[in-house]
């Protein structure tokens, strides 16, 4: 079973389409980058895809589930970094998994063991105690997807997750998510074509709301004739090719 | 519902720490109340029975809960500003348990207020300990889901940069309106009127008669209790019915 299948999802906005008509199939397991320029449609589409907005028309599947009529089963199995850092300011980072831990329904024992194996992931256990405003945009932004990473979501969307990041902790969080490669299906979007090189199975190109290219890296190099994302992704967009 | 409950608690009890957290809240909810308290009792109390005790006491606590509309409506809308109530939303939890989570917080605070106003009345003033202080305490936090509630409406409604502005109006309404600040002799009958049908004096009145222990059960405590639960139902349920409609547009 495709952990997403979208049908002919479409999103308008008054005078705009932002999503036309995408069909994808993504498989469990997959970690699969979208990449656009900005206003391609990728936030709406990770929009319609976690229930945050509801589609104009056509549907999507996670793990089954229409995003139209099953948002409750969706939302207990999916999880979603946005592209802002999205944590309680005023909450230490061990308060903020606790917290977290508690609004996905997780035990106290279980919340111990989130908590233990998120430190280990993401190197968070030596700002624990520190309140998260006190932290740097980095840690704030590994905190923001070890959130995400509490629930235990089956399918995972991070809309560009190292956005504004310097190099060091962007390396970092590239560590911290190949480290989740099979465990879960993971939906990425981002601007930087070397994370989507370093990091993906397979890519999506979008552009004005439509699917140029799905495929891997293989495909997307033959089909473009050049040898690296970058190049292939402004021949995609720029010729259409 | 179980589960419900759970999510309840967890968002009542980060909304607490997060406005607890704030120095600036704490000024505002209690050390500028209690200041105002000791300072106008000191100054005016001998001048005119406006400030004396049984009548400054319970309007200190209805003028500190006003901040409470400040913070309940400065947290939502900087939740709803930033990405942490948009993760919050792809949990199953479901917008009745957001806005129960903000209610519930601020009602602790409404009870510190109440009691540490009323033990300093007390020490101050200590005659005015008595059992109808208890009553004051709990019929306080009726009137304090007044204003929590009109934290839910403009916190639904407003960004953070208007929620200021916005809830100082309350403020400066129930420092105003209350009657609580100056004698009502020779004012104009309208204004009296206006007073009378707004919510800041019913509130204010509400718990000076409960901690009096006033005979005229209809006129002084029924008659206001009924305008501050109508004013309360009516703004909250506006404020739910915003925060739904926002929450779906998200």
């Amino acid at each position: 079973m495709a952990a997403i299948r979208t049908e002919k999802l479409r999103k308008e906005y008054k005078d705009t389409v932002a999503v036309d008509g995408l069909d994808l199939e993504i498989e469990e397991g997959e970690l699969f980058s979208l990449l656009g320029v900005n206003g391609a449609g990728k936030t709406t589409t990770i929009k319609m895809l976690t229930t945050l907005t509801e589609p104009t028309s056509g549907d999507a599947f996670i793990l089954g589930h229409s995003i139209k009529e099953d948002k409750k089963k969706i939302k207990e199995q999916i999880d979603v970094s946005m592209q802002q850092t999205a944590v309680a300011r005023n909450l230490s980072v061990d308060e903020n998994l606790e917290f977290y831990c508690r609004m996905r329904g997780k035990s106290k024992e279980e919340t111990e063991n989130i908590k233990k194996r998120t430190y280990q992931i993401f190197g968070l256990d030596k700002v624990a105690k520190k309140r998260t405003k006190q932290l740097s945009g980095g840690w704030q932004r590994k905190l923001s997807i070890a959130l995400a990473l509490a629930g235990e979501p089956k399918v995972l969307f991070l809309d560009e997750p190292t956005l504004g990041l310097d190099v060091i902790a962007r390396r970092e969080l590239w560590r911290a998510i190949e480290s989740l490669k099979g465990k879960m299906t993971i939906v990425l979007t981002t601007h930087y074509m070397e994370e989507a090189e370093a990091l993906s199975d397979r890519i999506g190109i979008m552009k004005d709301g439509k699917l140029l290219f799905v495929g891997d890296k293989t495909a997307l190099f033959e089909k473009t004739k050049t040898s690296s994302v970058e190049d292939a992704f402004i021949k995609t967009v720029e010729e259409g090719v | 519902m179980k589960e419900a409950s759970k999510r309840i608690f967890a968002l009542t009890k980060r909304n607490l720490k997060e406005i607890l957290r704030e120095p600036v809240s704490l000024i505002f909810l209690l050390g500028l109340p209690l200041f105002l308290l000791v300072l106008f009792y000191y100054i005016f109390h001998n001048l005119t029975p406006q400030f004396e005790m049984q009548y400054l006491a319970p309007g200190i606590i209805a003028f500190s809960q006003a901040f409470l509309t400040l913070f309940v409506g400065l947290l939502m809308s900087m939740d709803r500003a930033s990405a942490f109530l948009i993760r919050l939303y792809v949990t199953p939890a479901g917008s009745y348990e957001f806005i129960a989570g903000y209610m519930l917080a601020m009602l602790p605070v409404s009870l510190v207020q109440s009691v540490l106003f009323f033990i300093t009345a007390g020490i101050i003033e200590p005659s005015f300990f008595s059992v109808n202080m208890i009553w004051g305490v709990l019929c306080s936090l009726i009137t304090a889901m007044l204003y929590i509630g009109f934290g839910i409406l403009f916190g639904s409604l407003c960004n953070e940069k208007a929620i200021g502005g916005i809830a100082s109006i309350v403020i400066s309404g129930q420092s105003v309106l209350s009657g609580m600040w100056f004698p009502l002799e020779g004012i104009n009958k309208n204004v009296i009127t206006v007073m009378n049908i707004l919510p800041f004096r019913p509130s204010a009145q509400f718990i000076q008669h409960i901690v009096s222990g006033s005979d005229a059960v209809f006129d002084d405590i029924i008659k206001p209790l009924i305008i501050v639960l109508a004013y309360t139902v009516v703004i909250t349920t506006a404020g739910i019915l915003i925060y739904n409609v926002k929450m779906k547009r998200q």
